[in-house]
């Protein structure tokens, strides 16, 4: 019966019948009902059951792409909570690119980055600098605020700051042992964090602890960018040239020096891969797409200060690498979009929830157990259960399958002749 | 024709000498082993090779010119691959993928290339597949090609290690004891291949090996260390009669 | 310029000799771990500030006892220490068997996640609880060992001013003290001692020389975690308020000073400790004078962090450890 079972769920048919009609009730249910979350989320899973299903690649990014281009905006707009949906992907959305980045760092190349929001800062302060009349404090020319078109040169600019200050942190660093790296990049992370709170003195750069306001919004073909339903398709945008550069890069000669030095150093020197190199560039190219969703998020913002870029954000986006899975890029999308939802949705709901359960009586929970005050406890107890039990995450990485009849066709010319010389017999040619 | 030339090559940890004063020449196409007891300081002459140690005094020259102060990469690209006497495998990558990155140093490609898959990366990438293909071929490890290192038995460990080093195309390959850990049959098919792989990667081979009947066999030239020091040097016939060697093992024990 | 800097050393050198017995102490904590399993152990920061905690918890309840009032103060802060290293030892030895214990094979980064994971719940679980108890996270504890003493600095020189001082500088500088010479002791004379230092030398020969190397371990993280929360107590003493999130920052900076006295080397430890308070307690006093007003005391953990960095960059064994070269 099960195996019956098995075999009609395996049938690809069937399966694009169920999920589509799994799309449909859920978009339903979100476009109809005032406020409904659940039929929100549950919308938002249908791309990871999409992963799942046995289709071509093909099929299931033009799937993904209209799924999250097309009809999650679009049912997600019939009611008043809107925006807040909107608000909610886009925050996930700039969470999987960090994690993403930060998925370089650790998963593939195996340095363990605990300062990794510093770049996120570097980012959406390079962008809120030059967006607030801020940048007049220092600059003898120009006109400050630039305008709403420079954000889009801004998100160039910010990726390459934040690869700089990557270089710059990893020079020093990368040359320490392995096990002082976390210690000192978490000490980075802090210095960053010190330095954007304190630079407001001698000379007024980031405004201090005060943090900067009005950070003028992006702009283009005339339009204002302001709400989250447009910085939702702008996140979306930069996140899929995101995703796509990190596919490409896991299985390339990049990909596989990253995994060479993190599975073995003196192998991989041995085998002529430079370790500081290398190391520094997977800090820069995780950095840089940390930049970017920096310069997003203070636009998004429109106000940025310290507080947004504490050691505990770092830890999160440590937390939604380790539980989607070091080095896979499915599994860190996935822990990066179940750790924003648990963070933004999850247990606020969850809190209010219980606080009208108190209200009316009808139980009785202390204020200090709050679900939204545990996120600690959660992300404590989340790091070490799947450190002991899951150290590969909910999706494991996999290694890229190879085709042996692809290998095996035409050969290269200069490997041609090898076949027949297993046979020559050998006399040693002696010189 | 010689392509390494060691001159009084000395490293000291401390106080402790590791080698002493050591000089020999490695010919072209020559098999070479070095041997000695353990703690003769062999390995630690394969990392002064490699850039892994620098030598407290002395000179390595690679075709004439000295590759003292180079960091193991660099060695590396010019010509000198190794492998290691506790494996040293890149566990959680594929069988195949180890051998990809052998030929990290001939990929040409760069991040421009990777992030827009330019059909010169493209194109690259797919003709190292099908080379790392043919030296797995080679190997016999080609029905293994997409298993994780770590799930292989150790011979077939030691074989891909050597397969990875000559990915690297290097023109010295530094084989530390090769045929540790393998059984009978495994050492015989191994014997074979360093034999042969010789000519046909042109590639001349030093190896650290304790199997006395595998060096005696393969090898054309002999150098023993003990404490250290060189103490002897020649060819098979001349070593398996050298008294200080035997004295070395104390007695011919090690020696059929 | 200089005269200033010199009249506020006195008081720099108390403030800083207090502070940095509190990062010896903690720091003996790190350097014996990662001596013994080269494992950074985070969570050792979060021992401490559970020590503070169960500290002043025993303060409060021993003192609301109406007869306890009669003990003199220094009986009552060793029976309190006694009670609190003993419980922090506790949960350092659990700590090693439920995180770290079935990692010890799995790559080096997993247990530094674990070690993470477990500082967080160790705060959240001390918030919590302070919550429930209190209604706030930040606790002050009862005012103990609290007379001024005056040091009449300036009798030896005018170029000094007076510094001032609470009893209970004496008291955190004695106790740490002896909880270091006693370490030194322990590690040097006895047989456990040895055997530690055996584990740290070559776990897989000790073993073979029958030494019990978990029960080494065992050891090792409940005197480490003793310590720690022993000098929690006396950081509650010393500065009164505690929060849940004392731990994180001054672990961190306990771990700089082992590994500015060389890590693994328990007196490098003590060494490394002193000199990052000293050094922290005078930039804080002096970064903005020194710098003309640029860089204030709010600087001072960025100067921690300098510090390693330095180290890390140039003598990475530090002040007192030995180089050592990776066995290829």
């Amino acid at each position: 019966m099960k195996a019956k079972l098995a075999s009609y769920f395996s049938n690809k048919w069937l399966q694009v019948i169920l999920f589509s009609l799994f799309i449909i009730v859920t978009s339903a249910a979100l476009y109809f009902s005032q406020k409904s979350v659940v039929s929100f989320l549950l919308l938002l899973s249908s791309l990871l059951i999409l992963h799942y299903m046995s289709l071509k690649n093909v099929t299931k990014w033009i799937t993904a792409l209209g799924l999250l281009f097309i009809l999650i905006p679009f049912a997600s707009s019939g009611g008043p909570a809107f925006q807040s949906y909107m608000e909610v992907a886009t925050m996930v959305g700039i969470y999987i690119s960090m994690a993403l980045g930060l998925n370089i760092v650790v998963g593939m190349a195996g340095l363990l980055d605990l300062g990794f929001v510093a770049f996120f800062a570097v980012g959406a302060y390079s962008y809120s600098i030059f967006a607030t009349k801020q940048a007049s404090n220092f600059m003898p020319f120009g006109n400050f605020p630039l305008g709403g078109e420079s954000f889009w040169g801004f998100l160039i600019i910010g990726g390459i700051m934040a690869a700089i200050a990557g270089v710059l942190i990893g020079v020093p660093v990368l040359r320490v042992k392995g096990d002082y790296l976390a210690i000192v990049t978490l000490g980075f992370g802090e210095i960053i964090r010190i330095i954007f709170n304190n630079a407001d003195r001698p000379i007024n750069i980031t405004n201090g602890a005060m943090g900067i306001a009005s950070v003028t919004p992006p702009e283009i073909f005339g339009i204002t960018l302001s709400f989250p339903n447009q910085f939702y398709f702008v996140t979306l945008f930069i996140l899929m040239f995101t995703i796509f550069a990190v596919l490409r890069l896991e299985h390339s000669k990049l990909g596989r020096s990253w995994k060479a030095v993190r599975e073995n150093e003196i192998a991989a020197q041995a085998m002529g891969i430079p370790l500081v190199k290398t190391k520094l560039l997977a800090f820069a190219l995780g950095a840089s797409f940390s930049g970017i969703m920096g310069v997003v998020f203070a636009a998004k913002q429109a106000f940025i200060d310290p507080t947004s870029f504490t050691l505990m954000e770092s830890f999160t986006i440590l937390v939604m690498v380790v539980l989607g899975g070091m080095g896979s890029v499915p599994g860190v999308i996935l822990g990066a979009a179940v750790i924003t939802i648990l963070n933004l949705q999850v247990l606020t709901e969850l809190t209010n929830w219980l606080n009208q359960l108190s209200l009316s009586g009808a139980l009785s929970i202390p204020d200090a157990l709050s679900p939204a005050k545990m996120q600690k406890f959660i992300f404590g107890a989340l790091l070490v259960v799947f450190a002991l039990y899951r150290p590969k995450g909910l999706i494991p990485a996999k290694n890229k399958i190879f085709d042996v009849k692809k290998l095996k066709d035409h050969r290269p010319d200069h490997l041609n002749n090898d076949t027949e010389k297993d046979s020559v017999p050998i006399d040693k040619v002696q010189v | 024709m010689t392509i390494l030339e060691v001159n009084s090559l000395t490293k000291q940890f401390g106080g402790l000498t590791a080698n002493k004063d050591i000089t020999m020449t490695v010919e072209e196409g020559k098999i070479t082993a070095v041997i000695g007891p353990n703690g003769a300081g062999k390995t630690t002459f394969f990392n002064m090779i490699t850039g892994v140690y620098q030598p407290t005094s002395g000179d390595i020259k690679l075709d004439g010119k000295s590759i003292v102060g180079l960091k193991p990469d660099e060695v590396a690209k010019k010509g000198i691959s190794r492998t290691f006497q506790n494996i040293r495998l890149f566990g959680e990558m594929s069988v195949i993928e180890n051998v990809l990155v052998g030929m990290h140093t001939h990929l040409k490609t760069n991040l421009l290339g990777i992030l827009l898959n330019l059909p010169f990366t493209k194109k690259e990438e797919a003709s190292a597949e099908k080379e790392a293909y043919r030296l797995l071929e080679y190997f016999e490890l080609d029905h293994l090609l997409n298993e994780k290192a770590n799930n292989l038995s150790y011979g077939a460990q030691r074989k891909l290690e050597i397969a990875r080093a000559l990915a690297t195309k290097p023109k010295l390959l530094l084989l530390d004891e090769p045929a540790a850990g393998m059984n009978p049959k495994e050492t015989r098919e191994l014997t074979e291949v360093i034999k042969r792989m010789g000519q046909e990667f042109n590639v001349t081979v030093i190896l650290i090996e304790h199997d006395m009947k595998l060096v005696m066999e393969i090898s054309e030239h002999i150098v023993v260390l003990d404490h250290g020091e060189k103490i002897a040097e020649g060819n098979p016939e001349e070593i398996r009669t050298n008294p200080k060697v035997i004295e070395a093992y104390l007695g011919s024990a090690a020696v059929h | 310029m200089l005269q200033e800097v010199l009249q506020s050393l006195p008081q720099v050198l108390v403030d800083g000799l207090t502070l940095g017995a509190v990062y010896a102490v903690v720091a003996l904590g790190y350097t014996m771990v990662y001596g013994i399993l080269q494992l950074i152990n985070f969570a050792h920061g979060e021992v401490f500030m559970s020590g503070a905690f169960i500290g002043t918890a025993f303060f409060i309840l021993i003192m609301g006892m109406g007869w306890a009032a009669e003990i003199p103060q220094f009986i009552l802060l060793i029976i309190v220490l006694v009670l609190t290293a003993s419980i922090t030892g506790l949960v350092g030895v659990g700590l090693e068997r439920v995180a770290y214990r079935p990692l010890r094979n799995a790559p080096r980064l997993i247990p530094l996640i674990t070690a993470i994971g477990i500082s967080f719940i160790l705060q959240d679980v001390v918030r919590f609880i302070a919550e429930l108890f209190n209604g706030n996270y930040i606790v002050t504890g009862p005012s103990l060992f609290s007379e001024q003493i005056t040091l009449k600095a300036s009798s030896i020189s005018s170029i000094f001013f007076d510094a001032r001082i609470k009893t209970s500088f004496l008291i955190v500088l004695g106790v740490a003290i002896v909880l270091m010479v006693a370490l030194d002791y322990f590690v040097n004379k006895t047989k456990w001692g040895t055997a530690m230092r055996a584990v740290a030398l070559d776990r897989e020969t000790a073993s073979l020389m029958s030494i019990n190397v978990n029960k080494v371990i065992s050891i090792t993280f409940f005197i480490g975690s003793a310590l720690g929360g022993a000098t929690g107590v006396l950081f509650a003493v010393q500065y009164g308020t505690i929060d849940p999130y004392i731990g994180f920052i001054l672990g961190l900076k306990a771990f700089i000073a082992a590994v500015l006295g060389g890590i693994g080397n328990i007196r490098g430890a003590m060494l490394g400790g002193m000199l990052l308070g000293l050094m922290e307690m005078f930039a804080s006093a002096n970064l903005s004078l020194l710098t003309g007003g640029v860089f204030g005391a709010e600087y001072k953990d960025v100067f921690a962090f300098a510090i390693l960095i330095l180290v890390l960059i140039f003598k990475p064994e530090g002040l007192l450890g030995k180089p050592t070269a990776e066995k290829v």
